[in-house]
């Protein structure tokens, strides 16, 4: 039989911003090769160009798509520790509080795109809608609703305002009695279970020598989180634990995304418990010493990597970055080989890929 | 033979009036994100926002929609595909600028494989500036390009 070759994206439903060329025989899907690329934008090299400061809205911008908080700590933490400059408590608990909110919506976003991969309509809406209500939150507390620029060099730029805290637990008790409708609604379905248990299995071994990270390495069974290994920020103050799959299918990993925004809300509750008084800021000089440093965070699709090489003055002389989707790209081509057409898009929303992330 | 009479009728005005409220009532979207204002896109379509009441629902045919929502920043290499998508669109065809990277190149107006301004490849109908837009504000453009359609509309 002839193989084809088939070009899928970057105007497809289910893309986003990539193209993939596959090899089909019939219905089988032989070979998947991402082509990646569309939304390149040089951010390494614009962040040479500017100074610190200017390159906050910049960094955010890898992906701003739902995740930016927890993409910006990463950078602050690096600046932050070759200045050797010491956050006030209260921005740090302001940081997490703003890094789990941002953590929820991505989570939340990422199940309505796996349902649209299923044919799913309904849980397109629900997720989306309970969504908004999480960056309502954002909102109240940054002042935008995906692009916050809210932590700065030296702590956040808002304090909370009135009844921010009550709004919040409210809001988070509702969303917890909403998850048990998302098993009942996306995850004990029947004809979801069909279409994703068993499909895309990534075994343990071969999530670690391929380098996945986060909830699709957790998926595989691997307790790995860099907010428990190495924890940064005020994470090592807070009684969480680290959701893990068995299988590593492609349920699985949607399963270890619900189970975290459990766990985020887990910790978000005793971060307002906590959260003690204080200034929000602290003066922070424009121009960083020099020296090389390397820093990791857990960012909500996986830890997300910074290296930063300072020369003494206001611009930084490098700046690289190692995003989570880049790294859990490797796993789409590996895991389709010899899959049916149809579990392509599912396979590759399940990684929870953004292209943004991906190209810089 | 046929063509004459069409064109004939669409001398009426009042047939005139209603295919062009028909057309703006009816904007269906391409599914083609280009840049990071690609969630707001999704938030205005889904619950909530929900532009399906103003006629505007992402369709994934290119054959069958009206309008190209421009997200955000378009690369070089994006660009050719867009340019693909939107000569694949049968006319009319509308375009909408989403987000200061499409109206200007905005943050990125120093980058070197970013289109500065869409503008430069497409002919564009609306601009929404933001950073992303608020989905009220991509609903006020879907707004403003129903009213520039019932106005200007069919040219004959
Ligand atoms: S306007 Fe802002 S959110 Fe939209 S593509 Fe440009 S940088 Fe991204």
């Amino acid at each position: 039989m002839s193989i084809m070759k088939l070009s899928m994206g970057p105007q497809h439903p289910i893309t986003g911003h990539f193209r993939f060329i596959l090899d089909v025989d019939g219905d089988l899907v032989l070979k998947l090769e991402p082509d990646i690329g569309y939304t390149h934008r040089g951010i390494e090299k614009l962040a040479e160009k500017r100074t610190y400061l200017q390159n906050l809205p910049l960094i955010e911008r890898v992906n701003s798509y739902c995740d930016s908080v927890g993409t910006m700590l990463g950078y602050l933490e690096a600046i932050e520790e070759l200045m050797g400059l010491e956050v006030p408590e209260r921005a740090k608990y302001l940081r997490v509080i703003a890094a789990e909110l941002n953590r929820i919506a991505s989570h939340l976003y990422a199940a309505c795109l796996f349902s649209v991969a299923t044919g799913l309509e309904t849980m397109l809406m629900w997720p989306i809608n309970d969504r908004e209500l999480i960056l309502d939150l954002l909102e109240k507390l940054t002042g935008q609703r995906i692009t916050y620029t809210y932590p700065t060099i030296g702590g956040v730029r808002f304090d909370m305002s009135e009844g921010f805290k009550e709004e919040a637990l409210k809001r988070l008790d509702y969303l917890e009695k909403r998850t048990e409708d998302y098993y009942k609604m996306l995850l004990w379905n029947h004809t979801f279970q069909i279409r994703a248990k068993n499909v895309g299995i990534l075994k343990p071994s071969d999530a670690i020598r391929l380098g996945i990270v986060g909830p699709n390495l957790r998926a595989s069974g691997v307790k790995a989180d860099v907010r428990k290994d190495e924890p940064y920020e005020v994470y090592d103050r807070f009684d969480f634990s680290i959701p893990t799959g068995k299988n590593g299918d492609s349920y699985d990993r949607l399963e270890v995304r619900f189970k975290e925004v459990e766990q985020s809300i887990n910790i978000l509750r005793q971060a307002i418990k906590d959260i003690p008084k204080g200034p929000i800021k602290k003066w922070a000089p424009p121009i960083v010493p020099k020296g090389e440093v390397y820093t990791r965070v857990e960012a909500a699709r996986g830890e997300f990597g910074y290296y930063i090489v300072a020369d003494g003055t206001m611009k930084p002389y490098r700046l690289k970055m190692s995003p989570p989707s880049f790294r859990n790209l490797i796993a789409l081509p590996y895991l389709c080989r010899n899959v049916p057409l149809a579990d392509v898009p599912v396979i590759y929303i399940s990684l929870d890929l953004i292209p943004m992330d991906v190209d810089r | 033979m046929l063509e004459k009479i069409g064109k004939s009728l669409m001398n009426i005005k009042l047939l005139r009036k209603i295919f062009n409220w028909g057309r703006a009532w009816s904007l269906w979207s391409v599914h083609l994100e280009t840049g990071c204002c690609g969630p707001e896109d999704m938030a205005r379509a889904c619950a909530r926002f929900d532009t399906e009441r103003f006629g505007t629902l992402p369709f994934p045919t290119l054959r069958e929609c009206d309008l190209i929502f421009v997200t955000g920043f378009v690369t070089k290499k994006m660009a050719k595909r867009l340019k693909l998508a939107y000569e694949q669109m049968p006319e009319p065809k509308y375009v909408i600028a989403i987000g200061h990277c499409s109206i200007s190149g905005g943050l990125w107006w120093d980058s070197y494989s970013v289109v500065q301004g869409v503008d430069e490849i497409l002919p564009v109908d609306v601009y929404v500036p933001g950073c992303p837009p608020r989905p009220e504000a991509w609903i006020q453009g879907i707004r403003m390009l129903q009213e520039k359609i019932a106005k200007e509309g069919l040219k004959k």
